[in-house]
């Protein structure tokens, strides 16, 4: 197979294009040029989070209607007769550029190498409100995109059969064409096609899509197209984006996590070496200058009155996020737990995660070019629509006349659905009158974003004389993950914060059982973090299960199964039980010092198992994990090498959080500086990875991006209790923490 | 100043304070060498100095002045027809698809080029070791070690080769 890449970034043509409507709502236009067809119709319009927040429950993201105001296509026939697809979801490492050409060049029925693809921007290319978040680029334009290339693939024939003469049941797809199949000669690339063509008709009826026995794309493990950019140091990213006459852009920063800016002077700021303009504005105070080394140096010029606001101490925090403070909401509630909790055998646990933070390797970064007719911004987004929406707002221009462009991201994790330096650069383009680049350091980073908020979780359950749950109860305390980003009234309406109660509703089959969800208001802000509330929560849950285990003196494999029954979701969770309990050879022999732990989650309709391999060096408290092996239930898999990352970065990040990462408030600052204070995982502690995925063979695509992350923790630490017959109930397992527990 | 960077001469504004990576992204628009940390921490600005990996967020261009220095951009080689053949351990990396974000990976080819260069008979833990100098955000690790031993194993395949 030849080698595939990926279009250069794009942007839109000065002109906007002409649409037309068809019947079935789909836009009929002129490819980018002027030149060609392009083909659309809307998918993923905003109600963005109540539209999140069922997604995330079923695993499904609601269609949105037929916007026919907006022009925008998924697909392009270029002049070489390859077609191109328009990605609005961003490529963020995910594989999703791949993943969904992988499904668009399978319903076109053309060549993967005859299969262009470029990023859709917010001008260009389809529209998508929803951005790229919450594991559900592919589950999302699956649909969508299968039927649009079909249809397309239909228009192209019927035009075909018209210019061959030829009826269009003999025609065949041959290369970038369509053929007569029994004289393969008469033949018809695809851009003569559309070349000349205005009058087009989109079929009345959806043609039929292919059936799974049929895929010959989706399914293979195809290389990803954004890779051999990303070796040769070709890839452009946010960071990376250059414009003739752009300069660099500095933010003066709050002292504190409540400062306010009060009162601002450019002082000398505007004499220092290489400044090109002082920027002061209500709240805010930037320089623009010729390097970026010069606009930093420059702040320390600039005369700035802070409001400091409390000088908040970790300890206060630790007291507030504390199950029983804030606004409770039940959010699962079978049966009656509360009449069985109140007994003397009631078993109990409790568990803590703390602050941490996403830090992409490639920090915050945007281009912005404001001029009085309109702007463009390149930028390292999540979020291209609702950027464009903050940008518009923050410099006061129509959003019409604003284009995001959204670049390779160089890590995203939820870090990058915030609008920030979008925001910051586009104010200084404008006040400069000249391109400008904000790319923040690591302090910024560390620093001046949003945080994964703490949590406290305090469980409780009854065991029947047989070892069967009669009652189980979580109540959970968190920070803000979605409330931090909607307005108040809809927090109302929505009742519980849906990104901090990912994963806390449990799963298994018990009678009696509820869930509480504790919202907690932070004087730091909190926020997106790769799979939202999902670790915390399944940390606490699964942990607690095995305590359960242990307490009935079951098996913690065998009482998970105990606790599974026909419900289509708890058959795919004991399929992956069974899967990972196999593979990684579950209650056979380990190397001596070795322990296996056993935990599992739901998320975004995907099933997930995971067995970690653990040992001790007793006199360092220091745990290794030697292997995670894990087994997934995604439903139709479109790339299993991509899937198979996906578990092994998210694995990654679960170890990481497991024994590293936590941040702390001291003194009304986040108390971290560079990667100094807040080290990650290196290769020195990772484990290795073995990956097992599961189909649940329904044809249907569900999330892969996050959901591996669930079990990590409570894995790790019931592969611990296994070990020494202590419960690690605090993330981080540091070295500390453990040595506390082993008493 | 003048700075000899992939085998080509940049002449550069004269401030010998100012850090190569910069110099490199912003001033000369090499923007393969990426941006991590500032501080040496994190790897993703690893460049070779004459032939060693060295932090360019951390080295003044004055230190390299009169250096050989080698960026992503000129790892792999260009024959005089113009056919570029990557580094084996860039063709390590896309055979193993390792990359996920990509924004380390250069830093991490390059660490990974510099290490192998010096050490050619490494094994697995020396791999490991050489190689935790540098993050991944994404989590790479797994395949980032798969693709080292096998551009471990090439070159010395290689190396092999030409001996004979």
């Amino acid at each position: 197979m030849s080698e595939s890449t990926e279009a250069p970034i794009t942007q839109s043509p000065a002109k906007r294009r002409r649409w037309r409507i068809s019947r079935r709502g789909f836009l009929i236009g002129a490819g980018v040029n002027g030149v060609g067809l392009a083909l659309g119709y809307t998918y993923g319009l905003p109600a963005l989070h109540l539209q999140m927040a069922a997604m995330l429950d079923t695993g499904e993201m609601a269609r949105g209607g037929f916007d026919t105001t907006t022009p925008w296509s998924w697909f392009e026939v270029l002049e070489d007769s390859r077609i191109r697809v328009y990605v609005p979801k961003v490529e963020m490492g995910q594989g999703v550029h791949t993943a969904i050409a992988q499904v668009a060049a399978e319903e076109l029925g053309i060549d993967w190498a005859d299969l262009d693809v470029a990023q859709a921007t917010t001008a260009l290319g389809p529209v998508d409100g929803n951005g790229t978040a919450g594991s559900t680029s592919v589950s999302s334009t699956f649909t969508p995109i299968r039927e649009i290339a079909a249809t397309l693939r239909e228009m192209l024939r019927a035009e075909a059969a018209k210019q061959l003469g030829q009826p269009a049941t003999q025609l065949v797809i041959d290369g970038r064409g369509f053929a007569v199949d029994s004289d393969r000669a008469q033949r018809v690339d695809f851009f003569p096609l559309v070349a000349n063509k205005t009058d087009w008709e989109v079929p009345e009826t959806a043609p039929p899509l292919k059936v799974v026995a049929d895929f010959q794309l989706i399914g293979q493990p195809l290389p990803r197209k954004d890779i051999p950019a990303k070796v040769t140091g070709q890839a452009i990213y946010g960071y990376d984006m250059r414009v003739e006459g752009m300069k660099y852009g500095a933010i003066a920063r709050p002292p504190t996590i409540e400062a306010k800016l009060t009162a601002a002077s450019a002082g000398d700021a505007a004499g220092r070496p290489g400044v090109h303009t002082v920027v002061i504005e209500e709240g805010f105070a930037g320089i623009v200058a010729d390097s970026r080394a010069n606009a930093r140096a420059a702040l320390a010029a600039l005369q700035l009155t802070w409001d400091e606001g409390k000088p908040w101490q970790q300890e206060e925090i630790d007291t507030l996020v504390t199950v029983g403070q804030g606004d409770a909401v039940t959010i699962q509630s079978v049966g009656d737990a509360s009449q069985f909790l109140s007994r003397d055998t009631t078993v109990r646990g409790e568990y803590r995660s703390p602050f941490a933070v996403q830090t992409p390797l490639e920090a915050q970064a945007a281009l912005a070019d404001v001029t009085p007719d309109g702007a463009r911004l390149w930028v390292s987004t999540q979020m291209q629509s609702a950027t464009r929406d903050t940008v518009a707002e923050a410099i006061g221009m129509d959003a019409e006349l604003i284009e995001v462009i959204p670049t390779y991201l160089g890590g995203g994790f939820g870090r990058k659905a915030g609008f920030e330096v979008a925001v910051e650069a586009a104010r200084l383009s404008k006040a400069a009158g000249v391109p400008v680049h904000v790319g923040w350091d690591r302090s910024e980073e560390l620093r001046y974003g949003y945080f994964r908020p703490p949590t406290h979780h305090q469980l409780a359950a009854t065991l029947s004389d047989s070892g069967q749950i009669d009652a189980f109860e979580h109540q959970q305390a968190s920070g803000d993950v979605a409330f931090g980003f909607v307005p108040g009234f809809l927090a109302v309406i929505m009742g519980a914060d849906f990104g901090a109660t990912r994963g806390a509703r449990v799963h298994y089959a018990i009678p009696n059982l509820q869930t509480v969800a504790h919202r907690i208001q932070l004087p730091v802000r909190t926020g997106w973090w790769r799979g939202l509330g999902l670790l915390a929560n399944t940390f606490a849950i699964e942990s607690f299960m095995d305590e359960l285990a242990h307490t009935a003196q079951i098996d913690p494999l065998t009482f998970r199964l105990n606790h599974l029954g026909d419900d289509p979701r708890e058959r795919r969770l004991r399929a992956v039980l069974e899967a990972v309990a196999e593979k990684a050879g579950w209650g056979g022999t380990l190397p001596e010092g070795h322990a296996h732990g056993l935990a599992c989650c739901i998320d975004a309709d995907t099933t997930v198992a995971q067995i970690a391999e653990v040992s001790l060096d007793q006199a360092t408290g220091r745990v290794r994990v030697h292997q995670i092996t894990a087994a997934m239930d995604c439903g139709l898999v479109v790339n299993p090498d991509g899937a198979a990352a996906q578990v092994e970065g998210n694995i990654m990040w679960g170890v990481g959080s497991t024994f590293i990462e936590e941040l702390r408030v001291k003194d009304g600052r986040i108390d971290l500086n560079n990667f100094d204070t807040y080290p990650l995982l290196t290769m020195r502690d990772a484990p290795h990875v073995e990956v097992v995925l599961l189909e649940a063979g329904d044809g249907k695509p569900r999330g892969v991006g996050e959901p591996p992350i669930g079990p990590v923790g409570a894995a790790i630490g019931n592969a611990f209790f296994t070990l020494t017959g202590k419960r690690l109930r605090q993330l981080p397992f540091t070295p500390e923490r453990v040595l506390a527990a082993l008493g | 100043m003048q700075l000899t960077i992939n085998g080509q001469p940049h002449e550069v504004a004269d401030d010998p304070s100012a850090f190569l990576l910069w110099v490199l992204r912003d001033e000369l628009g090499m923007t393969g060498t990426k941006f991590g940390c500032g501080a040496g921490i994190c790897g993703a600005c690893t460049v070779h100095v004459d032939g060693v990996a060295t932090r360019a967020c951390v080295t003044p261009v004055a230190a390299v002045a009169g250096k050989e220095v080698r960026t992503i951009e000129g790892l792999a080689t260009v024959a005089a027809d113009g056919t570029i053949t990557l580094h084996p351990v860039q063709q390590a990396f896309i055979d193993a698809q390792v990359p996920q974000c990509g924004w380390c990976m250069s830093g991490q080819i390059m660490t990974a080029a510099a290490f192998l260069s010096a050490t050619p008979a490494a094994g697995e833990d020396e791999i490991v070791e050489a190689m935790a100098t540098n993050y991944c955000r994404c989590g790479c690790y797994v395949r980032i070690k798969r693709a080292v031993i096998n551009a471990a194993a090439q070159l010395a395949t290689t190396n092999q080769e030409v001996t004979l």
